[in-house]
């Protein structure tokens, strides 16, 4: 027999404003229907003006969680990763963006969490805890994280190094990353343009995903894990010499 | 559309041609505005401490936002009132949604939601037969639709708890806008909104007054058997009294017919407020939400209507056929 299993919302009871910022979030039909309808659009601006090419979709894992990762130089790269997921995935997926962005003011964090679905880290009190909790998040629930573990976009384009925060989130558990490239999205729409330029092609290449169940807990166990999760993104970029390790 | 259905759906001009609406919103103006006033005669003269007459203000401070929100719909238009019950609806739904964690079921919360559209549709159409009609439908809806998902553990759960919040706040909560589909509605839901609300406010006065044996102390520790028939007694009254005038000339206007629905309002109204009591319990949580300071979340304020408005609508009808004007339908009809 199955017993009844009652769970009100992590975030029942919250006012609003904080409501929106908590890493505890979790949206409803409303927020549902706001997302397919942006995400929707989005896809399809995306196909008719950049017409995004996602190359390895298959290596996607077909069920929750896991943590979709990619290099980053542009606003439209979290919408290239998310439009690239399946749409029942639709609802679980959250972009992790950055607090002091998209949370600082009600409008835009309204925005962010409504049609988004994001989940807020602050860059510069981005402590254990605040890790602690989206890590529980992402073990504990149905969830699917898109994350940029340089933690800024890039300013020139080129690849930076990854941060050990991604390894603080999936160290010990078999949450899968899944590396993803990203190319044309610094051309279509680099750091500190408002608006896209249409016309720009923009590729996603999705490798095969990796757990990290056998490594520590640690800052060594965390370091190792981005520089891991940055070398197999790097393979997957057209430039990188062909790699045979991961085949 | 004839011009008697626009005049009831948007004619703000009949707002006050019923004088039990006009006399109603006037005191109910005036109480509004002595209330701080009392209030503060009370903190002065010691009857109440520092942390009541807070929590007293932050209540009076929510009621002066509910309380037009509630009777401006009311009074605009039948229209506005049926859109009004629907949005009031959506939102209580959404509230036992997110306590009970139905909302991560997303196929059957959104044909809940569908369902009270559904409602909605009918109500503003006066299609009473597809008002009947929908519960039993949008039930066959909701139990195919999770079987479709393919996942039989917990699918009782799933279903349960989705026809339970679609009938009481979709079905339920939808007969109190079935009551702008008559004529004279606005003194109806002013008696029946009036007398929802005061029953609590009674049941708090009395309870604080004679209240020493607890009601149901697991469901809800601050009632007692004292403020609940203090509550149903006045709450009686009121209703027997302002209903003769409200439903002067229909075979309802029988005394003992109007202690019946005196007694609907009181006794319903109450046990409303424990089976919300009953759903935060079971879930462990205190309040549904955090919209109204001092009230808690929308449905710890119209927990009591969820009950009353289906009861006192057919009742009503029996006697006073709310169901069945002889208005076209305004959608679907021919006319």
């Amino acid at each position: 027999m199955h017993d009844w299993k009652l769970q009100p919302a992590r975030d029942l009871g919250l006012p609003l404003s904080e409501r929106l910022r908590s890493t505890h979030r979790e949206s409803g039909t409303g927020e549902l229907l706001a997302q397919l309808a942006w995400w929707g659009a989005a896809r399809s601006y995306l196909k008719l003006a950049h017409r995004v090419d996602v190359i390895g979709q298959a290596n996607l894992p077909k069920v929750p969680p896991f943590v979709l990762i990619a290099n980053h130089s542009s606003h439209l790269d979290a919408l290239v990763l998310a439009t690239a997921l399946p749409g029942r995935l639709r609802g679980c997926v959250f972009p992790i963006v950055a607090g002091d962005t998209f949370f600082e003011t009600p409008a835009v964090s309204l925005f962010a969490a409504t049609m988004l679905n994001a989940l807020p880290l602050w860059r510069k009190r981005a402590g254990r805890h605040e890790m602690a909790d989206l890590r529980e998040r992402l073990t504990g629930g149905s969830c699917v994280f898109i994350l940029f573990p340089e933690g800024t976009r890039s300013r020139d384009g080129a690849m930076g190094r990854f941060k050990p925060g991604l390894g603080m989130l999936v160290a010990g558990t078999n949450v899968p990353v899944v590396p993803c490239h990203l190319e044309g999205a610094f051309s279509a729409m680099p750091p500190g343009s408002n608006w896209p330029r249409a016309g720009q092609r923009v590729r996603a290449r999705i490798g095969t995903p990796q757990t990290y169940g056998d490594e520590l807990e640690s800052r060594q166990g965390w370091e190792r894990i981005a520089a891991d999760a940055e070398r197999r993104v790097r393979t997957l970029s057209p430039d990188a010499p062909v790699s045979t390790t991961d085949q | 559309m004839n011009d008697a259905v626009r005049q009831r759906l948007f004619d703000v001009r009949q707002a006050f041609t019923d004088p039990v609406v006009f006399w109603l919103s006037i005191v109910v103006t005036s109480l509004l505005a002595i209330a701080p006033v009392v209030i503060l005669a009370l903190s002065r003269a010691g009857k109440v401490d520092t942390v009541r007459r807070h929590e007293l203000m932050l209540r009076w401070r929510s009621w002066m936002i509910l309380v037009p929100m509630m009777a401006l719909p009311v009074l605009a238009g039948a229209a506005y009132f049926i859109v009004g019950v629907g949005i009031l609806s959506l939102l209580c739904y959404r509230e036992y949604a997110r306590a009970t964690g139905l909302f991560r079921e997303r196929i059957a919360s959104l044909l809940v939601v569908a369902g009270i559209g559904a409602i909605t549709f009918t109500v503003i159409d006066n299609w009473y037969n597809f008002f009947v009609a929908l519960p039993s439908l949008t039930i066959i809806l909701i139990v195919t639709a999770c079987i479709l998902s393919d996942r039989p553990q917990g699918y009782i759960q799933r279903v349960g708890l989705a026809v339970l919040g679609y009938m009481l706040f979709g079905v339920c909560l939808g007969h109190l806008g079935y009551f702008a589909n008559s004529p004279g509605y606005r003194p109806i839901v002013f008696l029946l909104l009036m007398a929802t609300e005061l029953n609590d406010i009674f049941g708090y006065i009395t309870g604080k007054l004679f209240g020493r044996r607890k009601l149901a102390p697991q469901t809800s520790p601050n009632k007692t058997i004292g403020g609940a028939i203090g509550a149903a007694t006045l709450t009686l009254i009121l209703v027997a009294t302002l209903g003769h005038y409200v439903f002067r000339g229909t075979p309802l206007d029988q005394p003992v017919h109007l202690i019946a629905l005196g007694l609907i309002v009181g006794v319903l109204g109450q046990m409303g407020d424990l089976l919300l009591s009953s759903v935060k319990r079971d879930v462990g949580i205190k309040d549904m939400g955090s919209l109204l300071p001092g009230h808690g979340g929308l449905l710890d304020r119209f927990d009591s209507l969820v009950l009353v408005a289906p009861a006192a609508f057919h009742y009503i009808g029996y006697f006073d056929q709310v169901e069945s004007y002889p208005w076209p339908r305004i959608f679907t009809g021919s006319g």
